[in-house]
């Protein structure tokens, strides 16, 4: 089974060049699943067109990153049987990315919105990046921003793609073809903001009792450090710091004020 | 890249049969024009061509570049793209100078220049782009100020001295307020092959061969004849004397002169 994630910020084209990669890969079996934070009826459109099963999610309160994290293993479990799962995401902060290492990550690039330096992991992450509106700006500005995306990202693939005329779903839906399947771990390529849950405390791995055991180590030592975000671990937070340690990068005598274990 | 000849091969229209012509040969510095009737397949041809297809479009159209059939790289490789596109719904997005911005052009192309080659070549594409718009272009005017003729001359002039896409696809700018004729010319003496959709005789008639277009396929390859030449010449001359005209009004002046001679060869 191969995973397929598309990011990109809100009225980018997203959905519109989905519905053409779809079209380009008649004869699989293909799942759609769509992440918004507020409501979405892709789902509806894309069923209706191509007769593919679809859901949408809504994360509502949540930030959408986590609770794609959090739905992504339900989803791969409930469509065993499918070839290709397509999850496209919406609604991100730019300060993560959605994707996962194994799969396709494809970032829908908007090109009349902004520098691609200010893009974080989302560009920088990607696989490949379909840059769309392109038709609406000279050739000139288009190869500084091609440029400017390969200074961000430079091992990206570039395809120009539009929503309207399904320019560059030839290119995308080749590339699906032949990205790798999965594997049985899953693991973020980027990781979430930490605060408060086993991602918060920097967890990288799609699996609820790996998530667990990680809220309970960054708890533990949450506990023996003051919170003051005092910064002279070399850390912004004491939630980075927590997470550095249990990455391995830093050692926990780092902390100024660290009590020892057990020490009140 | 150096391109000296593309090759197309017929393909299918929209109920499948063949097109009733083998294939066609364009060498460097022609003009091909696409004419035909809305959903006659003009988009698709343009399409096919900046895909440089292979038979994996719906027309099962074949491209070959010189004789050969264009690897993968040339078309998703940014740097080796060999195709440049001018429609009349660009416009400029960067907030800066026409001289910054051509100096960012230059150096994002990666040549090694000095400071003077850079700033003789912003010289060279402003002086060129000013010979396609009534209204002159300084170096210091802001981009996004630049009205629609002038936006298209700057174009028109970058993609002939910066990009360097040896094939450039325009799509219906007749009526973008330049003298239209200036442009192409500026591009053919830079041996670029250009495919032009358009539905105005002065260009139509300025081409090389041009495409005529039926339900999806190429029908028939005109060769544009010299009576044909010389009427576009004739109707150029008519359209830079309109524009001539329009930059007096513009400028406030009482238009004095009726020109009535002009020789119909041009100039």
């Amino acid at each position: 089974m191969k995973i397929i994630i598309f990011g990109g910020t809100p009225g980018s084209g997203k959905t519109s060049i989905i519905k053409y990669v779809v079209g380009e890969l008649k004869g699989l079996k293909i799942h759609y699943a769509k992440f918004d934070v507020l409501s979405s009826d892709d789902d509806k459109r894309i069923k209706e067109k191509f007769d593919i099963s679809t859901e949408v999610k809504i994360s509502g309160e949540l930030c959408p990153d986590h609770y794609a994290a959090l739905e992504i293993p339900k989803i791969i479990e409930k469509h065993k049987d499918k070839d290709i799962i397509i999850i496209e995401t919406a609604g991100l902060c730019l300060r993560c990315s959605p994707y996962i290492k194994d799969s396709l990550a494809i970032n829908v690039l908007n090109i009349l919105a902004g520098k691609p330096e200010g893009y974080g992991p989302l560009l920088r992450d990607a696989d490949l990046v379909a840059v769309t509106k392109g038709d609406l700006i000279s050739q000139a500005e288009r190869e500084i921003f091609r440029a400017e995306v390969l200074k961000v990202n430079k091992n990206t693939s570039l395809i120009e793609a539009n929503g309207l005329t399904g320019e560059g779903a030839i290119d995308i839906a080749d590339a699906i073809k032949k990205s790798p399947e999965i594997k049985e771990k899953m693991v973020l390529r980027h990781s979430m903001p930490t605060a408060v849950c086993g991602y918060c405390y920097g967890n990288k791995i799609i699996d609820s009792e790996e998530t667990l055991k990680r809220y309970h180590l960054g708890k533990e030592l949450k506990a023996r450090i003051p919170n003051l975000n005092c910064g002279k671990c070399g850390f912004k937070a004491c939630n980075e710091f927590i997470r550095a340690v249990l990455d391995g990068e830093v050692n926990e005598n780092k902390c100024p004020y660290l009590k020892k274990e057990g020490e009140k | 890249m150096q391109i000296e000849k593309i090759t197309i091969f017929g393909g299918y229209d929209k109920e499948g049969k063949k097109g009733n012509f083998e294939k066609v040969d364009i060498l460097a510095g022609q003009k091909i024009g696409i004419v035909g009737p809305t959903g006659s397949g003009k988009s698709q041809l343009l399409y096919d061509i900046e895909k440089l297809a292979y038979g994996e479009t719906k027309t099962k159209r074949k491209i070959l570049i010189n004789d050969e059939i264009p690897e993968k790289e040339l078309k998703l490789d940014p740097i080796k793209k060999i195709i440049g596109y001018l429609t009349q719904h660009m416009n400029f997005m960067t907030d800066t100078s026409v001289h910054n911005f051509l100096k960012t052009h230059i150096e994002t192309r990666g040549k090694r220049q000095t400071k003077e080659q850079i700033e003789n070549l912003i010289e060279k594409i402003i002086e060129d782009a000013n010979t396609i718009t009534g209204e002159k272009i300084k170096k210091s005017t802001n981009l996004l100020i630049l009205s629609g003729g002038q936006s298209r001359a700057l174009m028109v002039a970058d993609l002939a001295y910066i990009s360097e896409s040896p094939i450039i696809l325009i799509d219906e700018i007749e009526n973008a307020g330049i003298k239209i004729k200036n442009a192409l010319e500026l591009l053919v003496k830079k041996e670029k092959i250009i495919f032009l959709v358009t539905h105005d005789p002065i260009l139509a008639l300025d081409t090389d061969k041009r495409f005529a277009m039926k339900n999806g396929a190429i029908k028939e390859v005109i060769h544009t004849s010299i009576k044909e030449k010389g009427i576009a010449n004739y109707l150029s001359w008519i359209n830079d004397y309109l524009l001539d005209v329009r930059e007096e009004v513009r400028e406030g002046k009482q238009v004095e002169e009726l020109k009535l001679i002009c020789s119909p060869m041009g100039k």
